[in-house]
């Protein structure tokens, strides 16, 4: 009797485990169904995807800005200074700086900051709609919840994760010429230098900006339809969102980089 | 025309409902025939909102079937629970209007999903606010009305596409008795025209009973008392007797926690 309490409890939270999981798995298919056809079919807000993408650019233009800039502006000081340490590497700082730029760091980092900024926001919102039963009053039309609330912020989330990836490059890859040219007096000619980026690089970056967007609103979708109670609800589903499209942003860099490994083998 | 001829539009059996190891409903049966007009009283947090979404289809019970306008909601799949739950119009408890759309396209919204087209739509959301005494505010966002004109906002929105069967969480909770009687006349012109089938949950006692036909008092998880609403205040039950008057009933709680559910949640009126 003693002996058999902990095991119903680890065996309820097992359980709940395998539930949520399959609950995120049935987020993740209703969505990608749903962005594929079934939210096309029924009645549709007029501009929510346009309305989605100007939400998730106004959250995170700056924020990706400020911190994809410092991030470039660290990274090159400090590979400057390593590389004039032994011998002076400087001349191959630029190069190295965009082939990291592009297949890793301009995507990760950005989708990071959009993980926190968009991940929270979407959370919050379905979270919200849960516990005030709003998610229960769109099911009495008729309508899944998914299709009406996660598809369009899935759509905007993978175009605006490009762009901004893109556009959180190009500020790295800025600050951190700038950074080569005052600190280490690295010429601008030398520095933004194309001449390491493949265009396998290219694709994988970008495989890898449009997953973490697709990635973060299926994730933070899942934690605000699962939001109960009341306002502590949503707090806890935003969190929980946080943490998980974070994670999941980890986790798709590792398997994305490993399969890039595997077509490309080490020439990448 | 609900249902096939002699089906009840709601039939509840053996009903049972847990949240996490808390037993809610143990065994509710219930029948509600078309056209029928049904009122469930009960003291506060008896589970009386989740019994309506076991109704709705909203949530699955535990045990117990449930057929509603012909449907079994065990044996059903999401699908085909979707496509019912149009058929039912349902005003939650705490309204849950759309935050994000105005009055207009709340009431609305249940019309575009049924895929009426557009200046039917207009026409149809013009008439019933009018109907709820609401004109005039279409554009308003439901986060700039009163508790009382989002409860009408919900009742326009769960009647507008001519539902077969309609469930009422509390339609009338911390509201004046004028405008309560406003709404219960509201309640009965709209299933004179449309002839269907409604589910009040109330805390109001009296004025729950003069509008339904039946009640039933849901207590301790179970069906009480379910009768002629003409008898609840005569009936031989102690406690059913002692709920329906408010009057004191040796150290028992049922007053309490009646009169408790008779008084809105403070700060719950703007
Ligand atoms: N989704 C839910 N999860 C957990 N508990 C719930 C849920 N819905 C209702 N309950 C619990 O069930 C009980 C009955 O709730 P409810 O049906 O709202 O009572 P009422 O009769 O006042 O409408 C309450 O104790 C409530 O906390
Ligand atoms: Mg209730």
């Amino acid at each position: 009797m003693i002996a058999r309490r902990p095991l119903t409890a680890i065996g309820r939270r097992a359980l709940d485990g395998v539930d949520a999981a399959l609950e995120l798995g049935r987020v993740a298919v209703g969505t990608i169904v749903g962005a594929l056809i079934s939210y096309w079919r029924g009645p549709r807000r007029r501009g929510e995807i346009a309305r989605q993408m100007y939400f998730i650019g106004n959250r995170s233009l700056l924020f990706v800005a400020v911190t994809l800039g410092f991030i470039g502006m660290v990274m090159v000081y400090q590979t400057c200074l390593l590389t004039t340490q032994v011998v002076d590497g400087r001349g191959q700082v630029g190069a190295q700086f965009a082939r990291l730029l592009v297949l890793d760091v301009g995507p990760s980092l950005t989708a990071m900051m959009l993980a926190t900024r968009v991940g929270a926001g979407i959370a919050a919102e379905i979270g919200s709609m849960k516990v005030t039963e709003q998610i229960d009053a769109l099911r009495m039309s008729g309508v899944t919840p998914v299709d009406y609330l996660v598809v369009p912020r899935f759509l905007a989330s993978v175009i605006m994760t490009v762009v901004l990836t893109m556009f959180g490059m190009a500020v790295a890859w800025g600050a951190g010429g700038l950074t080569g040219y005052y600190s280490f007096q690295i010429n601008p000619r030398t520095f933004f230098d194309l001449s390491m980026v493949a265009p396998a690089h290219v694709w994988l970056g970008m495989t890898k900006a449009a997953a973490y967007g697709a990635a973060i609103p299926i994730v933070a979708g899942f934690c605000g339809l699962r939001a109960k109670g009341s306002s502590e609800g949503v707090g806890a589903a935003t969190t929980a969102a946080v943490i998980g499209s974070s994670f999941a942003v980890l986790i798709i860099d590792f398997t994305i980089s490993a399969i890039g490994l595997i077509i490309w083998g080490a020439g990448l | 025309m609900t249902a096939r001829d002699g089906q009840a539009a709601v039939e509840l059996e053996g009903v049972g409902k847990a949240f996490g190891g808390r037993r809610v409903l143990a065994g509710v049966s219930l029948t509600v025939p078309p056209g029928g007009r049904l009122g469930i009283i009960g003291p506060a947090a008896g589970g009386k909102s989740v019994l309506l979404k076991l109704i709705a289809g909203l949530q699955r019970p535990d045990a117990g079937a449930i057929r509603v306008l012909g449907h079994d909601l065990v044996a059903a799949r999401e699908p085909e629970l979707a496509a019912l739950r149009k058929r039912i119009g349902m005003l939650f408890q705490n309204y849950a209007l759309f935050d994000f759309l105005s009055v207009a396209d709340n009431v609305a919204f249940p019309l575009l999903h049924a895929g009426v087209a557009a200046d039917e739509i207009d026409a149809r959301v013009a008439a019933r606010l009018r109907a709820v005494g609401l004109a005039g505010s279409e554009s308003k966002m439901p986060a700039e009305l009163s508790g009382g004109m989002k409860k009408r906002v919900g009742i326009a929105r769960a009647t507008v596409a001519r539902a077969e069967l309609v469930l009422y969480d509390e339609p009338t909770a911390g509201l004046d008795p004028v405008t309560t009687s406003k709404i219960y006349d509201l309640l009965r012109a709209d299933q004179a025209e449309t002839g269907s089938t409604a589910v009040v949950v109330s805390s109001d006692v009296a004025a729950v009973a003069a509008f339904a036909d039946t009640i039933a008092m849901l207590h301790d998880g179970r069906i009480r008392w379910v009768g002629a609403a003409a008898g609840l205040f005569d009936a031989d039950d102690l406690v059913v007797r002692s709920f329906a008057r408010g009057e004191e009933r040796d150290g028992a709680a049922v007053l309490s926690r009646s009169v408790e559910a008779a008084r809105p949640a403070p700060g719950a009126w703007p």
